[in-house]
């Protein structure tokens, strides 16, 4: 006995697609237990949270992101779940979750500033999780993950031995990466080292500042990082998934760019004021 | 002494872009063995016409593991004696049998202007006609002193233990998204093969899926667990039929919305034998998954 679905299978599709508009999917499903996942994103913030970063820097820095929150969840509410990870940096490194964290349920632990700035640990502890046998690990995941680091200074350790190693991590390669400088004394060559391209490095030189860039670049990160790209472009010629993530990281660093000359805030420097 | 059963739908995006389903699926139940296989056209440019593709890899399963189990003393004997090599020339006996269909519908049905016209003249003749036909291939068989299975490309095999253990059996590889996925079209396809056996232990069933289905899951914990919860109902399979096939389409509908393709081959006397251990098991999975999601949100 045997039974083949193509043919036959389209058409009980079609009788499903039909009936589509009349199944009620919030009914007793006996398979409910296990929920759908939707397509899933992961956003990885790497924070330097080394002593530099103490008083009004890492009291701004843990504000925008609790209202940052949200503005995030709205970005995945449509058909994405996006997921958190936060990776601090000082003398030593540490997640705030053990996991990347569904936006829906993330709840920001406000993060303190001492010690110095081991980047190049924080690179390499970056590197063993962003695996499907650590922390990428969700079936659902559909989306090369979103990277953005924040640093107000330069690295105590040798961070090139630790860009080596992400550099070589698949998922790097094809992530969408973002640095934000902190005050004067941030190394924009270094950042863009870290993404690059020199578009997708932005920085803050005051508190509305990096309320500003915080939110510009980890919204529009997330927007471009959730979106679908078709795999062929206006020529109507076949694009690879490497063409696909080198125009979302071009997209990237273009909107960034644009937001960024738009910015108006006129407050006090970190360096003089703050 | 065997069952099984098997289902394709159509993927949400697909239906909104007004495409055909690209995957397909069948089952075969006879005395000696039951077969679960499922295969999943690539869907894109230069894979046009992949639906075929998978329907003909599909039947070209069913025909060739039926051949191989024309003499079924003979056949199992073959196998426990060496099951890689048997298992190879079944794969190979796939592929072959697999270019004989595609290229005898090209024959007979000639390119379209339609078909060639996304392309250049130039891109057009670079494209091998086995590309047209391109598809992934998961094949599970429940033989009477063991089982096997193999895949080429991307989807699922699970197991389905006697004590309820839910396994996959075939580990995945590390992929990053922009990973492209082994074909069964792959001039080196022969050697893109995976495969398992199981003659260690009492299986109550195996399954096969395409990614479609793995990838509406958030976990593989969950992915596991709903194997044994549809195991579980397999005594009273004809009555639980209707809700799989409903639970695929909402799926595709909230989830990834690829088509969806689903087969089981199962041990209808074990099954029955042992339907309160899968109960149990069920109950069991629910209460650790409780405590996985409790865990999950502690901080470090």
């Amino acid at each position: 006995m045997s039974n083949k679905n193509n043919k036959s299978a389209q058409e009980s599709v079609k009788e499903n697609t039909r009936a589509s508009s009349l199944l009620d999917f919030d009914d007793d499903d006996p398979l409910g237990a296990t929920a759908v996942s939707k397509k899933s994103l992961v956003i990885f913030f790497l924070i330097d949270t080394s002593g530099s970063m103490k008083g009004k820097k890492m009291g701004e820095l843990n504000t925008v992101m609790e209202e940052l929150i949200p503005e995030i969840r709205r970005v995945g509410e449509a058909d994405t779940d996006v997921k958190i990870a936060v990776l601090t940096f000082s003398t030593d490194i540490a997640w705030m979750y053990s996991i990347p964290i569904s936006i829906e349920e993330f709840e920001w632990s406000r993060l303190e500033a001492s010690g110095v700035t081991s980047m190049g640990a924080a690179f390499q502890e970056l590197s063993a999780r962003m695996s499907r046998n650590s922390f990428l690990n969700s079936p659902s995941l559909s989306f090369a993950p979103v990277i953005f680091l924040m640093t107000d200074g330069y690295p105590s350790d040798d961070y090139r031995e630790g860009l080596k190693a992400l550099q070589s991590n698949s998922w790097y390669k094809f992530g969408l990466k973002a640095a934000l400088g902190i005050g004067n004394e941030a190394n924009d060559e270094m950042l863009a080292e870290f993404t690059g391209s020199k578009d997708t490095v932005v920085h803050a030189y005051s508190g509305g500042q990096l309320a500003q860039m915080i939110k510009v670049v980890a919204v529009t990160a997330s927007q471009i990082g959730s979106k679908s790209m078709t795999l062929s472009d206006e020529t109507n010629k076949e694009l690879t998934e490497e063409d696909v993530m080198t125009a979302k990281q071009k997209m990237l660093g273009q909107q960034i760019q644009e937001l960024v000359k738009q910015d108006d805030s006129n407050d006090v420097s970190f360096d003089t004021g703050w | 002494m065997f069952n099984g059963f098997s289902h394709s739908v159509i993927g949400q995006s697909h239906v909104l872009r007004n495409l055909v389903c690209q995957d397909s699926s069948s089952h075969e139940v006879n005395e000696n063995y039951a077969v679960a296989v499922v295969a999943d056209g690539h869907g894109s440019k230069k894979h046009f016409r992949s639906h075929i593709g998978s329907a003909s890899a599909v039947e070209a399963t069913l025909e060739t593991i039926a051949k191989f189990y024309k003499d079924p003393d003979d056949f199992e004997e073959k196998f426990l004696r060496d099951s890689r090599l048997v298992t190879r020339s079944i794969e190979k006996q796939i592929l072959c049998v697999w270019n004989d269909k595609i290229m005898k519908h090209l024959e007979e049905n000639p390119i379209t202007r339609e078909e060639r016209g996304p392309f250049t003249l130039d891109e057009f003749d670079k494209i091998p006609p086995a590309s047209y036909y391109g598809t992934t291939l998961i094949v599970a068989v429940m033989g009477k002193n063991f089982s096997f299975g193999f895949q080429i490309g991307d989807g699922s095999l699970v197991a389905v233990y006697d004590d309820g253990e839910t396994v996959m059996p075939i580990e995945d590889d590390e992929s990053a998204p922009a990973n492209v996925t082994a074909s069964i079209c792959n001039s080196n396809a022969i050697g893109l093969f995976k495969m398992f056996r199981i003659d260690s232990r009492p299986l109550l069933a195996l399954f096969t899926s395409t990614d479609g289905l793995y990838t509406s899951f958030g976990s593989d914990n969950d992915f596991l667990d709903y194997h044994t919860i549809i195991a579980s109902q397999l005594p009273d399979i004809e009555t639980f039929e209707p809700s799989i096939v409903k639970n695929m389409t909402k799926r595709t509908h909230f989830g990834t919305e690829d088509d969806i393709s689903f087969s089981c081959a199962y041990n209808k006397d074990l099954v029955a034998e042992k339907a309160q251990v899968l109960v149990d098991k069920v109950a069991e999975n629910k209460q650790k998954a409780a405590e996985r999601k409790a865990k999950l949100l502690n901080r470090m």
